[in-house]
């Protein structure tokens, strides 16, 4: 038997359940951006701006940005497109990070999937990365679409 | 009702997909195979694992001979397929396998087993994890590696 690889063995053991709890803890969880600059915030609105990205109209704008090499991209994806189905006021918009990486760079985009959540106004309400569990989405998206039966007047 | 910009298309999905249960069950014997490597500081079973990874990851999940034997020997007593995934993940997953078992492998097989057990340690923590969880520890360090490209091309 090796010893340095029954070390290895052991620190391996060590470093993946660290890293699955991590993942357990951040995936999905939203980081809200109440500590920057006004110009970062500019900075932002403009890229966001470049991408297509229109908060101005509906409640809540999630943008996802996604690589063909990321499995958990499509099941979120999926399941944004099933909830804007439903919610009239939420808008979806999916990017494509690998031919966006000027906008990866700006944005500080690491993982996929990574999502922002826009309001109205155009201000950031928060971002996350890694995929959401469903009913904290579900539950994230409901508590900022307007809940008043404005879709069904309209 | 919003209209949504679809700012690009994600690629097109294959219309049939793999079982998700393929690439789980390849994980957990690559697993095995790298702890049983790693205790018995095993070279050439590194290598043999690092051809594993490269059959599917040039040549498809198809033919990965893990996949293989799911199909033919473990599929069949699960009962359906339940879900289906994309190839192109856990396809990009067997390519940072590879990487890393060539390296363990050419470290045991050149005379340093120490960067052969270290190589091959991150190899197991990458196929553990993905057979423990479904992370895909490849497919989230892509998108880092991607967009450090051409800034370090830029720097030289």
């Amino acid at each position: 038997m090796s010893g340095i690889g029954a070390a290895v063995l052991v620190a391996a053991l060590v470093v993946t359940a660290a890293v699955a709890w991590w993942l357990r803890s951040r995936n999905g969880a939203l980081r809200s951006a109440s500590a920057q600059e006004d110009g970062a915030v500019t900075g932002q609105n403009a890229v966001f701006e470049r991408l297509g990205v229109r908060p101005a109209e509906a409640d809540l704008t999630v943008v996802q940005f996604s690589t063909a090499f990321c499995a958990p991209c499509r099941t979120t994806k999926a399941r944004l497109q099933q909830l804007q189905a439903t919610r009239p006021g939420l808008a979806y918009v999916h990017v494509d990070a690998e031919s966006h990486l000027d906008e990866v760079r700006e944005l500080d985009v690491r993982r996929t999937p990574t999502l922002f959540y826009l309001r109205r106004d155009g201000s950031l309400l928060g971002r996350s990365s890694g995929a959401p569990r469903p009913e904290e989405l579900t539950a994230l998206v409901d508590a900022h679409v307007g809940a008043q039966a404005g879709g069904e007047l309209a | 009702m919003v209209s949504v910009p679809e700012t690009s298309p994600t690629t097109s999905t294959p219309p049939r997909g793999v079982d998700v249960r393929g690439p789980r069950f390849g994980a957990w014997v690559t697993s095995v195979v790298l702890v049983v490597a790693l205790l018995t500081a095993s070279g050439l079973l590194v290598a043999l694992q690092a051809v594993v990874f490269a059959v599917g990851a040039f040549a498809g999940l198809r033919y990965a001979p893990y996949g293989v034997v799911f199909r033919l020997f473990v599929a069949p007593r699960l009962g359906p397929v339940r879900e289906r995934e994309a190839e192109a993940p856990p396809r990009f997953a067997q390519l940072v396998g590879l990487l890393f078992a060539a390296v363990g492998a050419a470290g045991y097989l050149l005379g340093t087993p120490a960067l052969g057990a270290v190589a091959t340690g991150l190899a197991l923590v990458a196929a553990l994890l993905n057979a423990a969880t479904g992370f895909c520890l490849g497919c989230e360090l892509y998108l880092l590696v991607r967009r450090a490209l051409p800034a370090r091309t830029l720097a030289r």
